[in-house]
């Protein structure tokens, strides 16, 4: 680097000479600086390994359904601090001065007509089938609760039957209702052994056959009324079906059937219209030997599969499900299982699996009705022919209440949609007993005599609709429709309360 | 600045959330619903299908309770509203921009 620096001078030289005193005399500096010499190097590098990764959020298609949550996110309304401000003291006033309030004590409003006395209204039959001598094994209330359907044939008859049936329907609510003459018979070539109605089309009905066989009937057609069926397959049950439901399906809104039967299968069929066939879907098979915390049945001989004869499904939870057996067990089971059943495989077209997950502990014969209670989500009551009532949580293996219904079999149980204390079960004697579980006596609240001469009772329904009719179907071909008082029907303050505390009692 | 209009705000929130609680700590109270003027929860203890359908009804009964009271006296206006069932009761403040909804079961 270079300075220069002019410098004007007028020392410079002498005095004589003006030249001399005018010249510039011009100082230059000179500096200059360099670093160090740079030291570089040179290098050369290769991966060795290539590998490609990305990453995406997934797609919120959430979003447009969620309501702002609790702690919400959303921004303060102007006003509402004010606003809660004035209020608050009023309102909790009120409320501190309500609670300790004895003005309402005893006090009932009657809005509707009390009815003192349980009546039966209808008596249904059906001669042609009360002539062949064939009995109510089924029945089912319509998802509007105007038309009872009752399925015919046989509980008794040990032997393969080939007796022709019928499923009758009657409705209700029409005018010129004729007891003795169903609005609709269905000629089934063999006994039908349980009827479902769709939960929420009103014209379809499915039923299980003796011979193993499901069908799905519509009643809106007026040629051919099966809808759909299975035949007799490699898929289909070999033995008896005892229970059909309509299950939600894998997709929104469809339902699919379910059929049980004494083979120890589950199975579940896809309506399949088009075709008119039923298709097996998935499946379930209950073996002994899979049967969990059960040493008390290794000991019996005889076939491996445990024979269904009654099932439940739960309204709470769409996964589980009980099963009863022939020999006494019952079982909680869920839909989701994922083993595999070990079932020599019989030709069946999708894998069953092994469903059973608990056992709670068995009874002394077969277990003939089970029914989840729709008011609480862990208890439900199971009958068999030991003439007993158990009443059970899911939690735990040993019932909570054991009540005696009947000196003989009991066929049918089912808890009222209206009282959750109520429970009505249907005995071989051919009386109804209906329990109420807040009464401190465990004799039951009312008796409904079916007048069939001491003929079994085999199935009892509540209309889902109208709280105050029962249905029950009897050994003798007839259907009873009963109208119940308000007493049984209505329900009463704090029954929930009891009913969970009821649950949360502790078997000895 | 932001910074102190964000705790303004945070410590509003706290003022409701505790107004809230204290109510909900009064005995048998169920739950708590704030509506809007259009009738549109905007606060609530429930669980979503029941503070709407509560919302929708309550704001209508409220409506009609309102013109009531001041059809009969034009003068008059409502000022609190109590709906007594078998099984709880309803108690209803009413003001311009919002109603609180509070539903208690005074046997529990």
């Amino acid at each position: 680097m270079k300075l220069w620096m002019p410098w004007a001078l007028s020392r410079c030289g002498g005095n004589r000479n003006s030249l001399h005193r005018n010249r510039l005399c011009l100082l230059a500096f000179q500096r200059g600086c360099q670093t160090r010499p740079v030291h570089t190097a040179e290098a050369e590098i290769q991966p060795l390994l290539n590998a490609d990764n990305g990453t995406q959020t997934d797609p919120q298609d959430h979003l447009i359904y969620q309501l702002p949550p609790k702690g919400e996110l959303r921004p303060e309304s102007p006003g509402l601090r004010d606003f809660l401000h004035r209020v608050e003291d009023m309102v909790v006033k009120e409320l501190a001065s309500n609670a300790k309030s004895h003005a309402f004590d005893g006090f009932d409003v009657n809005w509707e007509d009390q009815n003192e006395t349980v009546s039966c209204i209808h008596c249904l039959q059906h001669p042609s089938a009360q002539e062949k001598g064939l009995q109510v094994t089924s029945i089912s209330w319509s998802c509007t609760g105007s038309v009872i359907a009752c399925a015919f044939g046989r509980v008794d008859d040990g032997d393969w039957s080939t007796e022709k049936s019928c499923v009758c329907t009657w409705n209700l609510d029409r005018r010129g209702l004729n007891p003795k003459r169903p609005d609709m018979v269905i000629d089934v070539a063999r006994p039908v052994m349980s009827l479902s109605f769709h939960p929420s089309q009103p014209s379809l009905i499915a039923g299980g056959l003796y011979s193993g066989e499901v069908v799905v009937w519509d009643t809106n057609r007026t040629q051919d009324l099966i809808l759909a069926q299975t035949g007799m397959s490699t898929d289909t049950h070999r033995e008896p079906v005892y229970q059909v439901a309509w299950v939600p399906g894998p997709r929104r809104g469809e339902m699919v059937v379910l059929s049980a039967g004494s083979g120890g299968r589950v199975l579940l069929w896809t309506v399949d219209s088009d075709e008119g066939r039923l298709v097996l879907s998935a499946g379930f098979a209950l073996i002994r030997q899979q049967v969990p915390h059960n040493s008390a049945l290794s000991k019996n001989r005889g076939s491996s599969n445990v024979g269904v004869t009654s099932l439940a499904l739960s309204p709470w939870d769409l996964d589980t499900f009980l099963v009863g057996s022939e020999s006494g067990l019952v079982l909680k089971c869920s839909f989701s299982a994922q083993t595999l059943a070990a079932a020599p495989p019989d030709g069946e077209s999708v894998t069953l699996r092994a469903p059973a997950q608990f056992s709670f502990s068995p009874r002394g014969g077969p277990v003939h009705s089970l029914h989840c209670s729709p008011f609480h989500r862990n208890l439900f009551v199971s009958v068999g022919t030991d003439g007993l009532a158990h009443l059970h949580s899911l939690l735990q293996p040993d019932p909570l209440l054991s009540l005696r219904v009947s000196d003989s079999y009991v066929f049918g149980v089912r808890w009222s949609p209206t009282r959750p204390l109520l429970f009505a079960a249907a005995t071989g004697q051919g009386l109804v007993q209906i329990f109420d579980l807040g009464r401190k006596s465990l004799r039951p609240a009312a008796t409904l005599d079916q007048l069939t001469g001491g003929q079994p009772v085999y199935c009892l329904e509540f209309n889902p609709r109208r709280k105050d009719l029962l249905a029950v179907g009897n050994a003798d071909g007839s259907v009873n429709i009963w109208h119940l008082s308000t007493e049984l029907t209505e329900q009463g303050p704090r029954e929930t309360a009891k009913l969970e505390q009821l649950a949360n009692e502790v078997a000895e | 600045v932001t910074v102190l209009i964000h705790h303004c705000i945070l410590y509003k929130k706290a003022e409701v959330e505790e107004t809230l609680k204290r109510i909900q700590g009064q005995k048998g109270v169920q739950g708590i619903i704030i509506v809007n003027a259009e009738g549109i929860p905007i606060k609530t203890t429930l669980d979503n299908s029941s503070t709407v359908q509560y919302a929708g009804l309550i704001h209508q009964l409220v409506m009609k309770a309102r013109s009531t009271v001041r059809d009969i006296d034009p003068q008059n206006d409502l000022t609190f509203l109590r709906v007594r069932s078998k099984k709880n009761e309803i108690m209803i403040a009413p003001d311009k921009d919002y109603f609180l909804i509070v539903i208690q079961n005074p046997s529990d």
